[in-house]
């Protein structure tokens, strides 16, 4: 009572010190009474237990030698050995095509001037390059193999120097260039048939981390602007486009992804040529796009049904036409307001891609499996080995998920 | 622009013939005729579900009507595509909720439809936004997004958007009742002088200030139909139906 009065009319005053700070914080969060100031010390008991078991694990008792032994494999699965490359060192195709994401990387960096597109590209390059002097790595890699990953320095560097300083510095040649990159990434590791250097390498023995990356790249950048197709489809006042993207939608969701990956062998050859359908890369790659695609279609499809009416009406009244609406107006918004979805249906696919051991390939999960089965030594490493996995695609899982934060922060500049 | 055209029928600027329009069974308008004429100011008034905004939306065909004929400036609004597109070129509206794009800032909000509909290069579109935006006494704010602004001044951004089209036909739909009272008059002054430029306007709109300052002519929605329409003076000093003069007495208490 006496405070208020001798506090002067229209002077703030600083937040009494229980709700500032690191006590502030403290007292609120975890000692605000009784029952939560021994839970905080239950849990804090129980995590520091977890965390003693698990770091002495991890360090006195753990065997990592399998993940050394296994090295480079991990990342191409079989694609280096002689079946797949006769008579040739095969290694410098998928790292010419890491040099090509690293270019892309920087040139990410330049452009968005992100602070996330700058710690993902200094990160790949310090990783490659740290891997390239590591002494595991001047005892097992040759000197090209070396050579070949600290060029991704001077690749995230070109790459950051050519968006800075040329007209290619701009979304739109971005994309361009991903595209590009894309499909050169595709024939550098598919090989040309008569091209030294460049022999072919049987899809069959495309493998490992490489594989993954390779299916949830083209199933991310088709399914976005598939789903988007079909969204508008079931949107759409015309209704024989609407019934068929209704019945796509529902068909694919209605099913699991292995349902659909056993039955692509019967199900892709009624749409493609012979040639394509016994490929297990290209129907696995079929496969998880139009999958994703229908639940992409229904991320978008929310998004779309949350805009006010107001917008559409504003948009018509100016004399827009009904595309342009669309185009301009109403998608923008709507994926906008959908990205969280949008990128968790990213991640959903990537981990998804792993599932195509189902017709035989050899993704990373599966040959680290095989490998373990074929070779009775290291049997017992078998969870130091998977742990390590789980660790990867965590990191590219958290990569994709921090990038669309860093995203949704730049879009919403201003809104609220 | 229009010289050529001949007297009497191009200053009707609208022309509304027993307009009706019904949302399921519920018969929204049931007959409305009248004529705006160009220049005028003409201020549509009505309880609330009288249809009124109804109307104003049949005008530049947000709202389909199902019988009777209205023509905007010489085209009769009908299905054809064509038609419906030119009258929306030439026909700016404003609404109640303001419906700026939140991803755009002010000036692409107001730059986006000359430059997509009416096809003028970047830097001419940016031009008649900057003058516009200076009309609307907000040219500091040019380069905010709708979330940034305040409701007046979305609302003005609005206005100029509109304006940008360079319509004939200026329409109103409770352009202030979404707003707090300070931010009222900033909008009202606005349109008060896009009156006095001599932009034909319909403005559904409860503010009897400005009506009496502003209108040529009441229209006294109710169920539906109007059931009043005169001039501005004798609309509220000698209102002629019960039905008004309860509405007024109720407004203006």
């Amino acid at each position: 009572m006496t405070s208020a009065m001798d506090t002067p009319p229209g002077v703030a005053l600083p937040p009494p010190i229980t709700e500032r700070g690191g006590v502030g914080w403290a007292y609120a969060n975890l000692f605000s009474n009784w029952y939560n100031t021994v839970l905080t010390f239950i849990f804090a008991a129980l995590l520091g237990l977890a965390l003693w078991f698990g770091l002495s694990w991890i360090v006195l008792e753990a065997d990592w030698k399998v993940i050394a032994t296994l090295g480079g494999r991990l990342i191409i699965g079989q694609y280096n050995t002689e079946f797949a490359c006769p008579g040739q060192n095969c290694f410098w195709r998928p790292q010419a095509s890491l040099l090509l994401v690293s270019v892309l990387l920087g040139m990410a960096w330049a452009v968005s001037g992100d602070k996330a597109a700058r710690r993902i590209a200094i990160g790949v390059a310090a990783v490659t390059v740290a891997f390239a002097f590591l002494p595991y790595s001047m005892d097992q890699m040759g000197l090209d193999v070396r050579l070949l990953l600290a060029a991704n320095v001077p690749a995230v560097a070109a790459g950051w120097v050519l968006a800075r300083y040329t007209p290619l510095g701009t979304v739109r040649w971005m994309v361009i260039l991903g595209v590009l990159f894309f499909l050169v990434i595709l024939v550098l590791i598919g090989g040309v048939p008569g091209v030294p250097g460049l022999q072919p390498v049987s899809t069959i023995y495309w493998g490992g981390l490489m594989l993954n990356l390779l299916l949830a790249v083209t199933g991310i950048t088709l399914s976005l602007p598939i789903g988007i197709a079909l969204a508008l489809g079931r949107r759409s006042s015309l209704p024989l486009v609407k019934l068929l993207c209704v019945v796509f939608i529902e068909v694919m969701r209605g099913m699991p992804l292995i349902t659909l990956l056993f039955m692509s062998q019967v199900l892709v050859p009624l749409a493609f040529p012979q040639d394509f359908s016994t490929n297990s890369l290209f129907r696995a790659g079929i496969i998880l796009t139009l999958f994703s695609s229908a639940y992409m279609a229904e991320n978008i499809r929310g998004g779309l049904q949350a805009l006010h009416p107001g917008q559409v009406e504003a948009a018509r009244a100016l004399g827009l036409a009904g595309w342009q609406t669309t185009l301009l107006i109403s998608l923008p918004q709507a994926i906008r307001n959908v990205i969280p979805a949008i990128v968790g249906q990213f991640i959903s696919l990537f981990k998804d891609t792993l599932l195509v051991y189902i017709i035989g390939m050899l993704d990373v999960v599966e040959f680290s499996r095989a490998f373990i089965q074929g070779n009775a030594e290291y049997l017992a490493s078998a969870r130091e080995l998977f742990l390590f996995l789980a660790l990867v695609f965590w990191i590219f899982t958290y990569t994709m998920s921090y990038v669309s934060r860093r995203v949704e922060v730049h879009l919403r500049v201003g809104q609220r | 622009m229009a010289a050529s055209e001949s007297t009497i029928d191009t200053s009707d600027m609208i022309v509304c013939r027993d307009v009706h329009k019904w949302y399921g069974n519920f018969h929204a308008l049931r007959g409305v005729t009248t004529t705006v004429r160009k220049r005028e100011v003409v201020v549509v008034v009505g309880p609330s579900g009288s249809g009124k905004s109804t109307f104003i939306r049949t005008i530049n065909r947000l709202e389909e009507h199902q019988r009777g004929d209205i023509i905007v400036d010489g085209i009769e609004l009908s299905n054809d595509v064509r038609n419906i597109d030119a009258i929306r070129r030439d026909v700016g509206m404003v609404f109640q909720s303001f419906n700026l794009f939140p991803h755009l800032t002010a000036m692409d909000n107001i730059t986006l439809a000359p430059m997509k509909v009416r096809k003028l290069p970047a830097r001419q579109a940016k031009e008649i936004a900057e003058q516009l935006l200076e009309r609307v006494g907000i040219a500091e704010q040019a380069d905010k997004y709708p979330g940034q602004l305040s409701g007046g001044q979305q609302q003005r951004v609005a206005i100029a958007r509109a304006l940008a089209m360079q319509p004939k036909i200026m329409l109103f739909d409770e352009p202030t009742s979404a707003l707090d009272p300070e931010m009222i008059k900033e909008v009202l002054d606005v349109m008060r002088e896009l009156a006095e430029s001599g932009m034909t306007m319909v403005v559904v709109s409860h503010e009897i200030g400005f009506t009496r300052e502003v209108a040529d002519r009441v229209l006294m929605f109710d169920h539906g139909q109007i059931i009043e329409e005169s001039t501005t003076e004798e609309f509220f000093d000698n209102p002629k139906e019960d039905r008004t003069k309860l509405f007024l007495s109720q407004i203006l208490a």
